[in-house]
Order: C-alpha cells, then sequence, then structure tokens
C-alpha cells in the first residue's frame, strides 16, 4: 500500500519571468516515512506538494512513486489524498458523507464503505458525530473529519498542508499526537508541510527544510540541532552561538581561545555554533574560558544566561538549581563533542 | 441601538420609493381590477373582471406563451451561464469583464433592436447566411422575429441574461468552490463528479437566485415581446397594455386583472423556488 517518493530536480514558476517558488528540489521518502517539508512562509513548500498531489504541474522535473515518474497522471488517479490548512468538508454532506466521499468516487461497495467510514471516523474519535453537517461542528472537529476523509481512501501518498495550523494551542498538540499515531499504524507515506519546526520535530522522521524555495538541508530531525548545515538553517533551529575562527590542525582559533572539536572543520575561516543546553558553567577543563554574566531571565524549568566573553557573546540555558547573577563572572566551557563548524 | 437607527435610516429612501411605487400600485391596480373605478362611475367591488379575463380564450393563449418564453429564456440562459462562468472560472478579471460586463450595461430595448437587425429576413445573419450559399434568398432564411416560437425573444433575453447569471455563478465559483473542487480532485474525484457533488451544490443557491430573477423578468417584460413578438397571441404584459390602451375605458379593470395574475404567478413562482433552493442548501 505504501509507496516510495521521489523528486527530481523539481522546479515550479508560476508564471514565466516569475522568481521560482520551487527549484531544483530533490527529495526521497521512503515508503511509510513521515517528511516534513518545513520552511518559513512564501518558501515554496505548499507549492512542491500541489505539484506532488498533481494540482500544478512543474515546470520542469520529475515526481516517482514506487520509481515510476507520475505527471502524466491525473490528480485524481495518483491515489496521493491531501489535506488542506482548512478543513474544506463538503457543506451539503453530513460527516458520514464527506469521510466516505473517495469512496462513493472510486464505486466502492456499500457495505465495504460504510464500515470503512465507521472505522476511519473511531481512529479519529469522530464516531457518533456521523450524521451531523460541517457547520454543526468546531473547527478542531471538522479538521479530523478531514484527516479521516482522506485516510480512508487509503492513499499511496498522504499530502499534509499545514492542517494543525489553524487550531489554537492545545487541541493543536493533541492533533499532533493524533497524526503521528495514524501516520505510524497505517504506515502512509507522508509529505507534510509546516512552518513551525517543533511540530517538524516532533511529527516527523526526516525533515526538509526549504528557503525561498531552496532545499538547505534534508536530515533525521536531531541533525538541525547538532549539525545543522548553515548558519541560517541553524538559526531557524533556535541556534543563537556564532563564534567565528579560523581552524587549523584540527582546532579552531577563536577569540574564546584555541577550541578543538570532536567533529572536523575543513580548514581557513569558520563559523563554530554550540547549542545553549550544551554551554557548561563553572567547569574549567578543556575549551573553557572566563566570561561575565550580562543577564540572567528565569524561565521556571531553565534559567537562560546571556554571557560576554572577551567581546564574544553567547547564550546558555542551564537548569534552575545553578543560579548565578547578572555580573557574576564565571568560567565557561564549550564541550567538544557539542561544538560544530558550519559549513 | 445606534447601528439599527442607522440601518433604518439609511433603509428609509429605498423603502419610501419601492412602498409607494411598489406596493401604492399594486393596491391601485387591485382595486382597478376589482371594478372600483369612479372615473367611469363604477365603484361597486366585483370579481367580474377576473371572470372575463380567464373565461377569454385569448388569456389562455397569452398565458402559455407568457410561460413558454419565461421557462424557455430561463432555463436557456442558465444553463448556457453555467457553462460559461464554468469555462472561464479560471481567466482572468478581463476576460470575463469583456465577455459578461459589457452586454449587461446595453439596455433590452437596445439589445431587441440588435437582435432584429441581425436575425430577420433582411438583417445581416440572412444576408450572410445568402453569401455563403447557406439559403438560397435572404428571405428564404426562418422567421426568427415575429414568429410563433418567439425565438427573436428567447435570443434577445438569452444574449441579455446569460451575462448576468453567469457574473453570479462567477462569484460562487470563485469563492470556496475551487478550493473544495481540489480536495474532491484529490480524493479521487473526476470533472463530471467533481461538478455533480461539489461545484453545483455551491453554486446551486446562487444559480436558482438568479434564475429566479430572470424568470420573474421574462414572466412580466413588456418591451422586448412588444417589439419582436407576433400579433397574436401576445405576452400577458403586452396583453395588458393593449387592454389599457383600449378606448374603452370599461376595458381598464381587464387590464389590471392581469397585471394583478401576472404578479401572482410571479410570486407563486418566486415562493416555490425559493423554497426549492433553502432544500437544495440543506442537501
Amino acid at each position: 500500500m505504501s509507496a516510495s517518493l521521489e523528486i527530481k530536480g523539481l522546479s515550479h514558476r508560476y508564471r514565466k519571468g516569475d522568481e521560482a517558488a520551487v527549484s531544483d528540489l530533490s527529495l526521497d521518502v521512503e515508503p511509510g516515512e513521515l517528511v516534513a517539508l518545513l520552511g518559513p512562509s512564501g518558501c515554496g513548500k505548499t507549492t512542491a506538494l500541489k505539484v506532488i498531489s498533481g494540482l500544478l504541474a512543474p515546470t520542469s522535473g520529475d515526481v516517482l512513486v514506487d520509481g515510476a515518474s507520475i505527471l502524466g497522471v491525473p490528480p485524481e488517479k495518483r491515489e496521493a489524498a491531501m489535506v488542506f490548512q482548512k478543513p474544506l468538508l463538503f457543506p451539503n454532506m453530513t460527516v458520514e458523507e464527506n469521510v466516505g466521499f473517495g469512496l462513493r468516487m472510486r464505486r466502492v461497495r456499500r457495505e465495504d464503505s460504510s464500515r470503512k467510514v465507521e472505522d476511519a471516523l473511531r481512529q479519529v474519535r469522530m464516531d457518533g458525530f456521523a450524521e451531523r453537517k460541517p457547520g454543526e461542528l468546531s473547527g478542531g472537529q471538522q479538521q479530523r473529519v478531514a484527516l479521516a476523509r482522506a485516510l480512508v481512501t487509503e492513499p499511496k501518498l498522504l499530502l499534509l498542508d499545514e492542517p494543525l495550523s489553524s487550531l489554537d494551542a492545545n487541541l493543536r498538540e493533541e492533533m499532533r499526537e493524533l497524526v503521528k499515531r495514524l501516520c505510524r499504524e497505517g504506515g502512509y507515506t507522508t509529505v507534510f508541510v509546516t512552518h513551525d519546526q517543533e511540530e517538524a520535530v516532533v511529527l516527523a522522521d526526516r525533515i526538509a527544510l526549504l528557503f525561498g524555495g531552496e532545499l538547505q538541508m534534508h536530515a533525521e530531525p536531531e541533525a538541525f540541532y547538532d549539525h545543522p548545515s548553515s548558519r541560517e538553517v541553524a538559526r531557524f533551529f533556535g541556534a543563537t552561538n556564532f563564534i567565528e575562527g579560523e581552524a587549523k590542525n584540527g582546532s579552531v582559533e577563536t577569540p574564546l581561545g584555541r577550541l578543538r572539536l570532536e567533529s572536523t572543520a575543513p580548514p581557513g575561516r569558520t563559523t563554530l555554533t554550540i547549542r545553549p543546553e550544551a554551554v557548561r558553567l563553572d567547569e574549567s577543563g578543556e575549551n573553557s574560558f572566563p566570561a561575565k554574566v550580562s543577564s540572567a531571565t528565569y524561565l521556571g524549568t531553565q534559567v537562560h544566561y546571556e554571557l560576554d566573553a572577551n567581546g564574544v557573546k553567547l547564550r546558555a540555558a542551564l537548569p534552575p538549581h545553578i543560579r548565578l547573577e547578572k555580573g557574576d563572572e564565571v568560567i565557561a566551557r564549550l564541550p567538544a563533542e557539542s561544538l560544530w563548524a558550519l559549513g | 441601538m445606534g447601528g439599527r437607527l442607522k440601518i433604518s435610516l439609511l433603509l428609509a429612501p429605498a423603502v419610501l420609493v419601492i412602498g409607494t411605487l411598489f406596493v401604492g400600485g399594486l393596491y391601485a391596480a387591485l382595486v382597478q381590477s376589482l371594478g372600483y373605478f369612479p372615473a367611469i362611475g363604477q365603484t361597486e367591488m366585483s370579481l367580474s373582471a377576473y371572470r372575463e379575463v380567464f373565461s377569454s380564450g385569448n388569456f389562455i393563449d397569452s398565458l402559455i406563451l407568457t410561460i413558454y418564453i419565461a421557462v424557455a429564456s430561463t432555463v436557456i440562459s442558465t444553463t448556457l451561464a453555467v457553462l460559461g462562468a464554468l469555462a472561464l472560472r479560471r481567466s482572468s478579471g478581463t476576460v470575463s469583464a469583456v465577455v459578461f460586463q459589457i452586454p449587461i450595461t446595453i439596455p433590452h430595448l437596445v439589445a431587441a433592436v440588435g437582435i432584429a437587425l441581425v436575425v430577420s429576413q433582411t438583417g445581416l445573419g440572412a444576408r450572410l447566411a445568402s453569401a455563403f450559399g447557406l439559403v438560397g434568398e435572404p428571405s428564404d432564411f426562418p422567421a426568427l422575429l415575429y414568429d410563433k416560437y418567439s425565438i427573436g425573444i428567447i435570443l434577445t433575453y438569452v444574449w441579455k441574461e446569460v451575462p448576468f447569471v453567469a457574473l453570479v455563478v462567477l462569484a460562487g465559483l470563485r469563492g470556496v468552490a475551487s478550493e473544495l473542487e481540489e480536495v474532491a480532485q484529490t480524493l479521487g474525484a473526476n470533472a463530471w463528479q467533481r461538478f455533480w457533488h461539489v461545484i453545483f451544490p455551491v453554486i446551486a443557491p446562487g444559480v436558482v437566485a438568479a434564475s429566479l430573477v430572470v424568470f420573474a423578468f421574462t414572466f412580466g417584460a413588456f418591451e422586448v415581446p412588444y417589439l419582436l413578438g407576433q400579433d397574436y397571441p401576445t405576452i400577458l404584459p403586452v396583453t395588458a397594455y393593449n387592454e389599457y390602451r383600449s378606448i374603452e375605458l370599461s376595458d381598464r379593470p381587464a387590464a389590471m386583472a392581469i397585471n394583478i395574475i401576472i404578479a401572482v404567478i410571479t410570486a407563486l413562482f418566486a415562493a416555490a423556488y425559493l423554497r426549492l433552493s433553502r432544500g437544495l442548501g440543506r442537501g
């Protein structure tokens, strides 16, 4: 049932002469994998999704399902069910009729289809709402029905276009878990478009990060924190510590002194990054240096510190049992295994 | 409270005009149709004008013709308008403006004359058909004016009303319908299924409302059938006009009775249609 998806050199321009909304995007999604297309608004992620669904034709490039190009296949034959930002339930149909829509269009036998619809509604915990009209449901309920309507067709590809972004925070978290569970259980090959990096990290097996229509990085969620490919990528994932330096002989000469990395840094000018959570305070040893606390912000489960070390501004996040005050002099340490040189 | 007062004040001029002209006119017509006509010394109310109207074969022929023209114009206009709107919904605003908005600005009277110039046996169409050998002489061209099928009248109405209905439908199509259609498409619905199950239910209330307006208008309109219609039978408004113009003032109640009948039939159709459209909206 679940298929592999491969995107090769995909570009799309809305009009001739326009800047490409997506340019030269290559991506692979394994059967049953959930890939998040992540990026700020206007980065081309929805365009890419619409090209996969067939609602848009690419300017160049190819989309392959199980190794065969589907560009010649009309959207209705692609078995690529899409869930949009808005629930977009058919207003003239009941919940049950909405969910059964895809099956009716494929002329699935009534007994089979009503059993599947019932199952799908139970999966999204909307059994008991079968006879309701969309107008009688809340936004979250509508979106759950929309999800059931896509899943019930047992699509080869499940395409989700920010389906949670119109929901409020509590509901979003709950729906996130639901989407994750359903995709895992059903083994759907899923492409999930989102602008929320937390959502991408929680949901995805792998994340494809797009800026300005171009793929920046395609990797497991942890890699975006530990080994970002560029300063922009690191920044998008909340990194704030950037230390300029010159790499030679396996270590990097910086204003903080000579720092050793466990990973390799290409020789020449480079930028080092480290997560605020990885910065150690009041620890001497390798990669340590004196620093001054320039601000401390108590956040309940964490305290955020801003440090000044020889003109370099660093941010550290520590558990609240270590309490430092503004103006304190400390020894800061950047563990070699947590330092990463940006390309 | 201030809002309600403001709305009342804003509506007042329109309500005043409609109230005076429409309700007042209707009231005057009603009492005259019942025979209250002091100008000729009649003040006793009776239904004799209605009896007279209903018992004349003239009225029945007229009624049938009127219903035929109104139904034909409405059905043809609505069908063409829906097809046209579907064809043009993805085009730019300029295209639909040219195609649909220009005919709306042309008065019915001018449209009727235009259609006459094109389709009469001495008109452009007949001469072109003759020039291309489709008919022998221009006069062999089929009679489309003053004919018993009222082709010229229906053509004029279609030309004028298609754009009106199409613009209403287009507004519906450009809203949520296109997004719903995309959903339906990714769920496996082919073009016909998308139209029938998704788009049509969304645009149906608009289609019903617009076609109701077309029906009411073509049922009660006077000038196009007066110009392009045959001598007998004439449609109800023309019949009423002829009775009204009669030198016998005693024909006046009959003229008013016909007008009242037109108003009642239109109102009945409107009520029936609105009920139907509410049903469609609920699905």
